[in-house]
């Protein structure tokens, strides 16, 4: 009933005289909490989008993915549709292994038409061995089942293990260099 | 509510609306303690109305960001630790490597070694898998004095948490029969590891 009284004009909210308003102190005490829980949040997202081991999973998960299709594309040809197919091997390679396909592309395809063979592929299993993000690059190995169908016999299924390089591009991870994991070189 | 004061007679509401009609009802649910006319009342609430929003607004900007980030940081790619933790995957790798070189290597006279090292390595199925394969193994070897040496080529960690793992593995067989050339395999296997009293046990091993 007191502070009834004291508090009458229009700009005053608080006691005038060190009595503060507790409802006024709460609510501004909140106001403060709540700047805090926005700063700590926005600090949360940055520290997040910051996050170098996060990034590098991603590139690592990327960089899987973009491998283990290349290397299907790479094991997948059918003779009746050539072009597609050949310029899908293009689409999945950079460097040195692109410019082997872009020279031998004629040759191959020459090739292939006379052996009328339709090869799929399966990606069994893939992991990549090592990722360096700086200079983009990285390693993968594929264990991948093949099956070659000529226009006589019964398909041929082979599984295969595969070493491949990938080379980060504007257009993602391309495969730069792929081939099969020696045999016998360790304990040959 | 309001109960300041000896005048008050029962709940404080009741004696506002009482001494104050006109406002006491709407001061009562605003908390206000002074009533005193219409205008000055709505030109004090603003700054308690704004007060109100900046502070929702803040704590829901707040959790915003806090949840993006976590999205950001917890994702499928982020739980999964090959490579993002080298020392692990390079220790996972190390242990069932050697693991799989023991296991799978063998001469003619040394088949129970080869068993002994492999209830060390191996564990939970398998073991099993292995024992299976190991008393057909053992007989062969013993009648055409055979000896097979497992290296691994490449092994790579597919998925890797604190405390499992996922490999593949690419292996070169070499057989020996006394008196013949050499032969050497390829082969590719999946195995699944587990991590168990600070050591790496392979629980799983299959065929890709």
């Amino acid at each position: 009933m007191a502070r009834r009284r004291t508090t009458t004009a229009n700009t005053e909210t608080s006691g005038t005289t060190g009595r503060r308003n507790p409802l006024l102190l709460a609510a501004l005490a909140l106001v403060v909490c709540a700047a805090g829980a926005a700063g700590w949040g926005g600090w949360q997202r940055y520290e997040a989008s910051h996050d170098d081991a996060a990034s590098f999973a991603r590139a690592r998960d990327d960089a899987l993915a973009a491998g283990e299709q290349a290397v299907q594309n790479m094991n997948t040809l059918d003779h009746k549709a050539l072009e597609q197919g050949l310029d899908s091997w293009e689409q999945s390679t950079t460097g040195d292994l692109h410019r082997q396909l872009v020279d031998g592309r004629d040759d191959f395809a020459r090739q292939i038409a006379e052996a009328k063979t339709v090869s799929t592929a399966k990606v069994l299993s893939g992991a990549v061995t090592e990722l360096d993000q700086r200079a983009g690059r990285a390693g993968v190995m594929v264990a991948l089942r093949v099956t070659v169908t000529a226009p006589r016999g019964e398909p041929a299924v082979k599984e295969s293990r595969l070493l491949g390089t990938l080379t980060r591009t504007s257009g993602g991870w391309k495969l730069s260099a792929l081939g099969q994991a020696p045999v016998g070189s360790t304990a040959g | 509510m309001s109960s300041e004061g000896a005048t008050d007679i029962g709940p404080g509401t009741e004696a506002d609306v009482a001494l104050d009609p006109g406002h006491g009802s709407e001061e009562a649910e605003t908390r206000a303690p002074d009533p005193e006319d219409g205008a000055d009342v709505s030109r004090r609430r603003w700054p308690r109305v704004l007060g109100a929003l900046l502070t929702v607004a803040l704590i829901a900007t707040g959790g915003a960001l806090y949840a993006e980030g976590r999205q950001l940081r917890d994702t499928p790619a982020t739980a999964n630790l090959a490579l993002t933790d080298a020392e692990a995957t390079t220790r996972v790798t190390g242990d069932v490597s050697s693991a799989l070189s023991k296991v799978f290597s063998y001469g003619p006279g040394a088949t129970a070694t080869t068993r002994a090292a492999a209830t060390e390595v191996l564990a939970g199925k398998a073991l099993q898998q292995y024992a299976t394969l190991f008393g057909q193994v053992e007989r062969q070897s013993a009648d055409q004095k055979l000896t097979l040496t497992t290296e691994v080529v490449r092994a790579g960690v597919t998925r890797l948490t604190d405390d499992s793992a996922h490999l593949l593995v690419f292996l070169d067989q070499v057989y020996e029969r006394r008196g013949r050339a050499p032969t050497t395999a390829s082969a590719q296997l999946t195995v699944v590891a587990e991590l168990r009293e600070g050591r790496w046990w392979i629980v799983e091993i299959g065929s890709t």
